[in-house]
């Protein structure tokens, strides 16, 4: 555990980080472990460890990834601090920028807007999913199991935490 | 385009406890990617927006720094109950699991490099990445007459996917070509 002042460093760091994270937190991950690995707060080993973990961890993944990050340099206020400083900034931003948008809901031009810029969200959520599935170059049994999922939860009104454990069982006997 | 959804809940407000409760089961159930959950259920259950309200929102987040699905938690909340119904909805979301998740990742972090566990974290991130996509395939569905919409659906997945760019790089260079379009196609209608 390092001095208090780490902490308040590391939260200012990831304050400022999250505000300019643009497509999301993972966006930012490669300057969060040059700033820790820099100060030698955290190894690349115990990164990787916050990133594994987190990423099955119910819950807010990256808020859980930097809170992780945050223990190890502060212990638990430490922790507190980062969960703040990566969801904060950005609440504030969002509820501004959803009040602004709101207010001008009936404007042709929003119409317009709003059209024009669905499609595009949509692509980037599908891509999240191949980049997602291809991560790591898994094999074709992967593949599988990503296209069994994508099947039945289009065609089944199966809770998708079914899915899910069917992945992790799969896993767990080695055919992933 | 059709006429916006009147919300389904207009006549009755939702209640603070429905809203914490909505993003606690969000925040529990969101196994590598809560946006799956968020649609299913603000769309599917609660049906406090339609498929074309939770796209429009996400664009929104997505144009904005910080975790999405953060994002889409606080313009639900502010959508139902103004500035108290986005902080009770976004507590919903953090709190307890935050505090779940940081006690339980504390533990299983001695355990990290167990191989049976990378085992199956590869499983559930393969069903996870499957989930991710029909959910993007589900929000596409109320679009899908329109060509120009699959036109620039696909121009994005190929922007991100294949060539890997910078998100912001993506959505600047698409977004004023996508507005173009819809502008023209709204003058003619």
């Amino acid at each position: 555990m390092n001095s208090p002042s780490a902490s308040v460093a590391l939260a200012a760091h990831l304050a400022m980080l999250s505000s300019i994270s643009f497509g999301g937190f993972p966006s930012v991950l490669p300057d969060v472990h040059n700033f820790v690995a820099a100060n030698g707060w955290v190894s690349d080993r115990e990164f990787a460890d916050f990133f594994a973990v987190s990423q099955v961890m119910p819950g807010p993944n990256m808020i859980l990834m930097m809170s992780f990050v945050g223990l190890k340099v502060g212990g638990i206020p430490g922790a507190i601090a980062s969960a703040l400083a990566t969801f904060g900034p950005p609440c504030v931003m969002y509820y501004m920028a959803y009040r602004l948008w709101d207010r001008f809901r009936d404007m042709p031009w929003q119409r317009i807007a709003r059209r024009a810029l669905a499609p595009l969200t949509i692509g980037l959520v599908i891509a999240g999913g191949y980049v997602m599935a291809r991560a790591g170059d898994p094999g074709w049994p992967a593949a599988v199991v990503t296209a069994g999922a994508v099947v039945l939860m289009l065609r089944t009104r199966i809770n998708p935490l079914w899915i899910l454990t069917a992945g992790g069982v799969l896993g767990a006997f080695g055919f992933v | 385009m059709s006429q916006p959804v009147e919300p389904l809940s207009a006549d009755e407000p939702v209640t603070l406890g429905e809203l914490f409760v909505a993003f606690l089961k969000v925040s529990l159930c969101g196994f590598g990617g809560g946006l799956v959950w968020a649609r299913r259920i603000v769309v599917e259950r609660q049906q406090w927006m339609d498929e074309r309200e939770f796209a429009e929102t996400l664009t929104i987040c997505q144009f904005m720094p910080g975790p999405n699905i953060v994002g889409i938690t606080v313009c639900v909340g502010s959508k139902l109950r103004g500035a108290i119904g986005a902080v009770t909805a976004v507590a919903g979301f953090i709190l307890l699991p935050w505090t779940i998740g940081l006690s339980l990742g504390g533990f299983v972090l001695q355990y990290a490099h167990f191989a049976r566990l990378q085992n199956i974290l590869g499983g559930l991130s393969a069903a996870a990445a499957g989930l991710l996509i029909a959910t993007g395939i589900r929000l596409l569905m109320p679009h899908r007459g329109r060509w120009t919409t699959l036109l620039f659906a696909a121009l994005a997945f190929a922007g991100m996917a294949l060539t890997r760019l910078p998100l912001l790089v993506v959505l600047l260079g698409l977004a004023p070509l996508s507005i173009a379009v819809a502008g023209i196609e709204s003058a003619r209608a």
